[in-house]
């Protein structure tokens, strides 16, 4: 395929693709998302389709067929009974449950649509994110609803639909764990929202129309799916705008990476990571709907400990996961001792996996732990390691099908070959624009190309490697360091846990390095880390401080926020 | 005495009580403790080591007599209580290992109560002994539907787990309905007992706790477990030894033999809530204490 616009003269990574990946993939039959689930759901309907886990082992279960009906009376719901439009917009927020899909669904299926929200978000992130979006209806968990309740007077949000970590599930199991979370652990906050319950909402849409509504029978590829916010760790959040097409396209590039060892209506997908962050939506939830998987949500990983039953007592065969999440699997007895036996292949993305991470994982579990790459922007995946042939560790593998990516300097001039440059990308996934910012838009949008923000090297074959965030890079004395490699270098130490790396200024070398670590063994001393680093490492990218730490900041998914600590220690 | 009905439906719960443990654990996790297993074995030598030689030391030091003496030293050599997971859950101690101990304890019994029973009870043949073979017979009824339990947690989680809350509420219950319908009709007896033997019934317990933490603490435990078990040591399963009392003994001995174990499961309840509400706030204060630190080194840099 020649396109006269991009600079890497050939794509080197197509011959990767050798029989098992499509090189070329045909637009998406379906013309919206509710159009391609809700025919799984039919071809599915009475296999188990989403089952939560709690981290006792209680769990409650939704079939495929009960999925699609509760989701279309949802729809109905949100339209006749709220009277809300095509196009309007409903938040969603709350952890993995049950509700999370058949809510997202029926969004989508009532042409609306969704702006997933963070629970864990402060009262003012959701003020700005509820006006900035002009969500109309909001469904949350009860765990979060004090929160709501001192902002909801200043947002656009008219109605409010409330539900809990329990619901659907079987009677007697649903009462103990919302009495055990109610009364015992005490996590539901009283508060005075005006609300309707979920099951209650469900009703109303039983009675407000029956059988398939056809809301969703207008939306096309260009129609609007889903308002995914981010940017929240760098500054005010933007809402990502993805479309159907966006999406459905997106889908089908991760169908063609994943489809060697993809058994529709076999597999059993293990969700720890958030579905409101877009990683766990498109891949955990949305391919593996309409592969007919069985999909097993946890609602909150942490402490990892957490995963153990849903680890223990389901036939797992894929599972996703960032750095942090396998390196603490890695580091639970509980774990080593059984590790699942019937895993194929696991994902990894969202931050840079380290070697260590990947070597004793793969060796313990005996299946490929892909790493990949993607951004909320991009719907989000845009580079993975292919499943089948040679992988390079330490790489973000190959484009997608229909993918393509240069890298370039500042001036936005392609760099040579071997050298590194910001990443960009063209496809099908790359989002509409930023939600009522058209100069953001313009910004990180340009000429098609989506600027990633990150830097990247190219192999001759077409195998890229992020080198770091563009702004996380340190400029000690003149040489450019990353991060990334020193915490790799750190990790790789037998006594550490996790490592995080900074920039701080210094009189000096202008910056210097660093070190922020947490121990796996207690004996771990910084001369020891010194000599490590020493080993590995050229002097000007040595820590030049290494600080102990009991753990690191992290986001909702797992990353380690450097710019956390960089806040911490200049800001102290 | 216990009524017929009583003994009956003390043994009936203690069947829902058992199944409710084994419905708390799986067999992995049977596997995994014992991959690591320092703090099982200091918890096996607090309950069936340090406990048994307590109630016997006790029960020589006070000078007892025969039928008190018995009964104390078959305290002291029981396994764990379930009761003990709810105060370690509510002091915010190790739940997995408080478990994984009364467990432990339940399934060694049929080997460790028979053996330290005759050990510490010589010289009380006769008319106040407990025939070990009795002790067995019912410890082994009482395996099979621990057994169904650890199953039933493999089969379906939500029965394994349901029947675990049913299990805990219920030995609490026991404990209140046995007390609630025995002390009215002795209330004469417990009127005429003398200090010496609420002192045993207390202490054993007490010492229990103190001595279950000195052990742990200094075989380089840290705090929280050593706290755990601390607790699992000192809480012993009351309804189990009235059960054993009330099967062996069906005369006009059984009301002498029982006093002291019903007394233990009365005050056990009493001091353990208050060692619980302690090392909930010792938990507490080491969370805050470690917070601080943190900001402290935050502040340095």
């Amino acid at each position: 395929m020649e396109n006269p616009e991009r600079g890497q003269a050939v794509k080197p990574w197509l011959s990767q693709y050798g029989d098992h990946i499509d090189e070329m993939l045909s637009t998406p039959s379906h013309p919206s998302l509710p159009a391609a689930m809700i025919e799984a759901a039919e071809e599915y309907a009475d296999q188990i389709a989403f089952t939560t886990v709690m981290p006792n082992g209680m769990y409650g279960s939704l079939r495929y067929r009960e999925v699609d009906e509760m989701s279309d009376a949802f729809a109905y719901y949100l339209r006749e009974v709220l009277g809300l439009e095509s196009g309007d917009r409903v938040a969603l927020q709350m952890p993995n449950c049950l509700s999370y899909p058949v809510c997202m669904l029926g969004i989508l299926k009532a042409g609306c649509v969704v702006v997933n929200t963070n629970p864990l978000y402060t009262p003012e992130e959701m003020r700005h994110q509820f006006s900035d979006s002009g969500a109309k209806a909001l469904v949350i968990v009860d765990l979060f609803a004090d929160k709501l309740e001192e902002v909801l007077g200043e947002t656009p949000v008219e109605h409010v639909v409330i539900t809990r970590v329990p619901e659907f599930f079987p009677a007697v199991v649903k009462q103990i764990t919302y009495g055990v979370m109610k009364y015992w652990n005490r996590a539901i906050p009283a508060h005075n929202v005006q609300a309707t319950r979920l099951p209650t909402a469900l009703e109303q849409g039983r009675k407000a129309g029956s059988g398939r509504p056809d809301y969703y029978s207008e939306l096309g590829h260009d129609d609007l799916a889903l308002l995914q916010y981010t940017g929240g760790t760098t500054g005010v959040a933007k809402g990502g705008m993805l479309s159907h097409g966006n999406l459905l396209w997106n889908l089908a590039q991760i169908r063609a990476m994943t489809a060697a060892r993809m058994n529709p209506g076999e597999e059993v997908v293990l969700t720890a990571l958030p579905l409101y962050h877009i990683f766990a939506c498109s891949v955990n939830f949305m391919t593996m709907f309409l592969a007919g998987a069985r999909n097993i949500l946890v609602p909150s990983p942490r402490p990892i400990q957490r995963v153990q039953r849903a680890m223990e007592n389901y036939k797992i065969t894929w599972l996703t996961g960032v750095n942090t999440l396998y390196n603490a699997l890695l580091n639970e007895e509980w774990f080593v001792a059984f590790p699942p036996k019937h895993i194929k292949a696991a994902a990894g993305g969202g931050a840079a996996m380290h070697h260590a991470v990947v070597e004793a994982w793969e060796e313990m579990v005996g299946a490929p732990l892909v790493e990949g790459y993607g951004l909320t922007e991009a719907s989000p995946v845009v580079c993975f390691q292919p499943l089948q042939g040679e992988r390079k560790s330490g790489t973000i593998g190959i484009p997608v099908p229909m993918t393509d990516i240069k890298l370039v300097d500042d001036d936005n001039n392609i760099v040579a070959d071997g050298e590194a440059g910001e990443l960009c990308v063209k496809g099908p996934q790359i989002m509409q624009g930023y939600w009522n910012r058209p100069e953001e838009t313009a910004k990180t949008i340009k000429d098609g190309w989506l600027h990633t923000g990150d830097v990247a090297e190219m192999d001759p074959d077409g195998t890229f490697r992020i080198v770091d965030r563009k702004k996380d890079m340190i400029l000690v004395s003149g040489f450019n360091v990353y991060p990334n490699e020193i915490e790799d270098v750190l990790s790789r130490h037998g006594k550490v846990l996790e490592a995080a790396v900074i920039g701080v200024p210094s009189e000096k070398s202008g910056e210097e390095v660093w070190a922020f670590v947490v121990k796996r063994d207690e004996t771990l001393s910084k001369e020891e880390l010194v000599t490590h680093c020493r080993e590995s490492l050229t002097g000007y990218k040595r820590p030049k401080k290494i600080e102990f730490r009991e753990d690191l900041p992290k986001t909702p998914i797992g990353k380690i926020l450097r710019r956390e600590l960089r806040d911490e220690v200049l800001g102290g | 005495m216990l009524t017929e009905l009583e003994t009956t439906l003390l043994g009936v719960m203690m069947i829902i009580i058992m199944l409710g443990m084994g419905s708390s654990l799986t067999f992995k996790d049977f596997a995994i403790a014992l991959r690591k297993p320092q703090a099982i074995i200091v918890g096996m030598v607090c309950q069936y080591g340090l406990m048994p030689l307590t109630a016997f030391l006790l029960a020589t030091a006070f000078g007892l007599r025969p039928e008190y003496t018995i009964g104390l030293i078959l305290m002291g050599c029981m396994p764990g209580g379930t009761t003990s997971n709810i105060f370690v859950y509510f002091s915010k101690g190790r739940l997995s290992l408080s478990i994984l101990m009364t467990v432990c304890s339940t399934l060694m019994a049929i080997v460790m109560v028979p053996v330290t029973m005759s050990l510490y009870s010589r010289g009380l043949e006769g008319e106040w002994a407990i025939p070990p073979d009795q002790i067995i017979s019912l410890l082994f009824v009482l395996l099979v539907p621990t057994v169904i339990g650890i199953a039933l947690r493999k089969f379906n989680a939500n029965v394994g787990a349901v029947l675990e809350l049913m299990g805990g509420v219920i030995g609490v219950i026991v404990i209140i309905f046995l007390l609630a319908s025995w002390i009215p009709r002795n209330w004469d007896l417990l009127m005429a007992t003398g200090p010496i033997i609420y002192a045993c019934s207390i202490g054993l317990g007490l010492i229990g706790f103190g001595l279950g933490y000195f052990l742990a603490k200094n075989l380089w435990l840290d705090p929280i477990r050593a706290r755990t078990i601390s607790m699992e040591t000192g809480i012993q399963n009351g309804p189990l030894a009235i059960l054993i009392v009330a099967m062996v003994f069906t005369d006009e001995r059984q009301q002498l033999v029982l006093l002291i174990p019903i007394l233990y499961s009365m005050f056990i309840v009493m001091t353990s809530t208050v060692i619980c509400l302690w090392y909930r706030k010792i938990t507490d204060r080491e969370v805050i204490a470690r917070d601080n630190a943190k900001i402290g080194a935050i502040r340095e840099t």
